[in-house]
C-alpha cells in the first residue's frame, strides 16, 4: 500500500516536472522565435532601404 | 528550496521572470549600464591580452581562427541534434544518444568559444564598445547559454515521446535561431567599423 502511494507520489512529481519543462521550453521558445522574426525582418527591411537609396 | 516557494511551476515563472527582467533593462537601464562599462573597456585594451591582441596581428588571427572553428564545431553540435530533433537528419540512430552526444561537443565549443572571444574583445574593446551587433551579440549568447542549460537540457531529459511533439519542435527552431544569431553577429561585427 505505502510502496503504491510512494510511486503515485514520484508519478505525479515527474508529471509535474514534465509540465514545468514543457511550460517555460513553450515560453523561452516563443519569445526567440518572435524576438528573431521581427529582428530579421527589421535588418532585411533596412538593407532593402539602403539599396533603394543607392540604386533607385 | 526555490520550488518550495513558487510551486511545481517554478522553472516556468523563473522563465517568465527572466524574460520580463531583459525586456525592464534594455527599457530602462540599459542606457546607465552602457555608460557605466566604459571604463571596463577602456581597462581590456590596457591588460596583457589587449596589448598582445593590438600589436601582434598573426596573435590575433591565431586566436580568430579557433574562435571561428569552434563556432563551426558549435554551429555542427546545434544543427546535428536540432536536425535529429526535427527528424530531419541521423533518424537511424536514437534521438538521447545524438542529443547527449551533440551536448558534449557544445559544451567544449562554448568553453573554447568564450575564452578565445575574450581574448579578441581585449584587442578591439573599444572597437566592440561602439557597435551595437556586438551588445546584440552578447545578448544572444547570454539566451544561449541560458536557454540550452536551462530549458533545453532539463526538457530533453525526457524522452521525447513524452513531449508536446509542438513544444519540442520549438524548441528546436528556437535553439538553432539563437545560435545562428550568434554566428551571425559575430561575423558582423567582423565587418563592421
Amino acid at each position: 500500500m505505502t510502496e503504491s502511494k510512494n510511486t503515485d507520489y514520484q508519478e505525479q512529481t515527474e508529471d509535474e516536472h514534465l509540465k514545468d519543462s514543457q511550460n517555460s521550453a513553450f515560453l523561452a521558445a516563443a519569445t526567440i522565435i518572435l524576438f528573431s522574426g521581427v529582428y530579421w525582418a527589421i535588418q532585411i527591411e533596412s538593407v532593402k532601404e539602403l539599396l533603394i537609396l543607392a540604386y533607385g | 528550496m526555490l520550488t518550495s516557494i513558487l510551486g511545481p511551476y517554478t522553472r516556468t515563472i523563473l522563465t517568465g521572470v527572466i524574460i520580463w527582467i531583459t525586456i525592464v533593462f534594455c527599457f530602462t537601464l540599459m542606457s546607465n549600464a552602457y555608460v557605466g562599462i566604459f571604463p571596463f573597456f577602456e581597462w581590456m585594451e590596457t591588460t596583457w591580452f589587449g596589448i598582445i591582441g593590438k600589436t601582434w596581428g598573426a596573435a590575433f588571427a591565431f586566436v580568430q581562427t579557433i574562435h571561428l572553428l569552434s563556432l563551426a564545431l558549435l554551429g555542427g553540435a546545434v544543427l546535428a541534434a536540432e536536425g535529429r530533433i526535427l527528424g530531419l537528419l541521423l533518424t537511424d540512430v536514437s534521438a538521447q544518444i545524438v542529443i547527449e552526444r551533440c551536448h558534449v561537443l557544445l559544451v567544449w565549443a562554448l568553453v573554447l568559444l568564450i575564452s578565445t572571444g575574450v581574448f579578441m574583445a581585449c584587442g578591439v574593446a573599444l572597437k566592440v564598445y561602439y557597435l551595437p551587433v556586438f551588445w546584440y551579440k552578447m545578448l544572444a549568447l547570454g539566451t544561449g547559454i541560458l536557454f540550452h542549460f536551462y530549458i533545453r537540457k532539463p526538457l530533453f531529459r525526457f524522452d521525447l515521446q513524452q513531449i508536446n511533439p509542438i513544444v519540442v519542435k520549438m524548441t528546436a527552431i528556437a535553439s538553432i535561431l539563437v545560435w545562428f544569431m550568434v554566428a551571425a553577429t559575430g561575423r558582423w561585427i567582423g565587418f563592421s567599423g
